[in-house]
């Protein structure tokens, strides 16, 4: 795909890329990482179609503004606890990359996950590792053409379910499904399906390995969280070197040579085209494939396990591993409280927010009784997923009149009510001309939800 | 000498180092933007203009992956222009 555009004399800096056809392989750690990869894409696909409260559980209805989570209505103001969420999303992932290294790599990051499933669909189609490479070095020729047609229409197919699917967190996934049936979807829609599905198709079909080594920032900084103690996939040289070839049964030390048979394993099997036996390289994704390549070739030889593992820098020079370390600690703290302080905020969060607005036309009227009368628009938002209704009060002044035309403050689930208010104050006991009131919303059926806000009430001034 | 690394890019990831940082920045400035203002906010009033919510985020996030990628562009092409000179220069 790309070229180098370096002159023989010069070290090639960028190596035009060379496509990897990973083997087959199968062990505990495969099964763990599809057990992991096939749940998330379950996730993925499975949850625009949960219902909660005769809508969809998850979305994000850009129209209307809100940001549905299961029972949770959150609104633009509230983009807060999304951040916070992201912000704890992270450190997470530092967390768990100190302690585990790159596991979020090998088994839960999208490009794995989805590079996986095409990989998948590859194999079905064209074969093993070997038929692939066969294939794609044959001549042009009809069932060439057949089989790669075939593995493409598969790919375009499943690109355009997940781009579908990916507009469904937005649009709600029964409409865009009749939208799509009428075809009758709207411009931007459609727009956004075949973009995710193109971004899709290309990330997981072609670019694979290629976006972990260029493009990923993690991949870049994951180094900064990593110390002697973090889980890394390592190849044992002591037990291993001098590699070499043998016959099966032979023990290694009669003829001078290390565990390692050097059979390349490990090497096919490699997603991202790297040999582990020359260190830990920032390609690793630590997939672990490797590591399963690995045993059941030492299976084979009836030599023990584990010369590749999952091991740390201070295990394998026979410190012990340490799991508890400052490092590890600074981390959880500050993720403990973060989590903490953000359940604590969602929890004591008020669905209902009051905005005073005073009338700006006059500044005050005096009514037929003698009294200063100010006027007030109130919205009010309810942004619980039931409807209540509020008793409205205001003080501030003695003797603080409020005056509605509007009786019952009753406002629907997720909506904005507009009234208009009247308070009404004794010039007498007005202490300036200006005066600092406080409007005081309760909802009947719940003593949590209530919600104040202060306005000015303006007068002719202290005589 | 080796000359200095950014002229050997190849194209598709020079292109990739454009389109791809600004993409993650046009994500994060759409949520920030979008959910201070409400994109019915800022068709002025004079103007007649009748746009669904999507096509008005879809633009919007578009606009600022545009931004982004100018700026994105704009470190690209001084980088490999600079390298251009230095290793000019040194020869």
């Amino acid at each position: 795909m790309a070229t180098s555009e370096a002159t023989p004399a010069e070290p090639v800096l960028y190596e035009a890329h060379k496509k990897i056809y990973p083997r087959d392989v199968s062990g505990y750690f495969t099964r763990l990482r599809v057990i992991s990869l096939v749940t998330l894409l379950g996730i993925y696909y499975i949850t625009p179609l949960l219902q909660w409260d005769g809508r969809q559980a998850i979305l994000f209805d850009l129209p209307a503004r809100k940001f549905y989570l299961f029972g949770l209505t959150l609104w633009p103001q509230d983009f807060i606890y999304l951040a916070a969420l992201l912000i704890l999303a992270g450190l997470a992932l530092f967390f768990f990359t100190a302690i585990l290294g790159r596991v979020w790599c090998g088994y839960a990051c999208p490009q794995t996950v989805w590079t996986e499933a095409y990989l998948w669909m590859e194999r079905k189609i064209e074969g093993n590792h070997n038929q692939r490479k066969k294939l794609d070095k044959a001549p042009t020729s009809a069932a060439k053409i057949r089989t790669k047609a075939l593995k493409h229409t598969v790919w375009i197919a499943f690109s355009l379910w997940t781009g579908f699917t990916f507009v469904a967190y937005f649009t709600p996934i029964d409409v865009l499904a009749e939208e799509l049936l009428n075809l009758n979807l709207g411009p931007w829609e459609t727009f956004w399906i075949l973009f995710y599905s193109f971004a899709t198709y290309g990330n997981a079909g072609f670019m694979r390995e290629q976006v972990c080594k260029y493009m990923c920032p993690y991949a870049r900084f994951q180094s900064a969280m990593f110390d002697s103690d973090t889980l890394i996939v390592a190849y044992h040289p002591e037990r291993g070197e001098q590699r070499g070839s043998r016959r099966r049964g032979v023990e290694p030390a009669t003829v001078g040579l290390g565990d390692c048979i050097d059979c390349n394993v490990c090497v096919q099997v490699c997603p991202t085209g790297i040999d582990i036996r020359d260190g830990l390289q920032y390609e690793c994704i630590a997939c672990s494939a490797c590591i399963d390549a690995c045993d059941n070739i030492m299976d084979k030889m009836s030599y023990p396990r584990g010369l590749i593992r999952y091991t740390t820098e201070n295990s394998a020079i026979g410190k012990g591993q340490k799991i508890l370390r400052p490092r590890i600690m600074v981390y959880a703290a500050i993720l403990l409280l973060l989590s903490g302080s953000l359940i604590t905020h969602v929890a004591q969060r008020v669905a209902l927010d009051l905005d005073v607005i005073r009338d700006r036309n006059t500044l005050y009227r005096e009514t037929p009784e003698g009294l200063i009368e100010n006027v007030y628009t109130l919205k009010i938002l309810n942004m619980d997923s039931k409807p209540h209704r509020y008793s409205l009060s205001a003080e501030g002044i003695d003797g603080l009149k409020l005056v509605s035309d509007q009786a019952e403050i009753e406002v629907e689930a997720g909506s904005v009510f507009e009234m208009v208010v009247r308070l009404q104050a004794d010039e007498y006991n007005l202490e300036a001309r200006s005066v600092e009131v406080n409007f005081h919303l309760q909802a009947q059926d719940s003593n949590h939800l209530n919600a104040s806000r202060e306005a000015r009430f303006v007068g002719p001034g202290s005589s | 000498m080796p000359s200095l690394i950014p002229d050997g890019i190849p194209r598709s990831q020079q292109a990739i180092s454009v389109l791809w940082p600004s993409f993650i920045v046009a994500i994060i400035a759409s949520g920030v933007f979008f959910s201070a203002f409400d994109p019915r906010d800022l068709i002025p009033f004079n103007l007649d203009i009748d746009i669904s919510p999507v096509a008005a985020y879809s633009i919007g996030f578009l606009l600022f992956w545009l931004l982004a990628s100018l700026s994105s562009f704009g470190t690209l092409y001084f980088t490999i222009s600079n390298c251009r000179f230095l290793n000019k220069q040194r020869d």
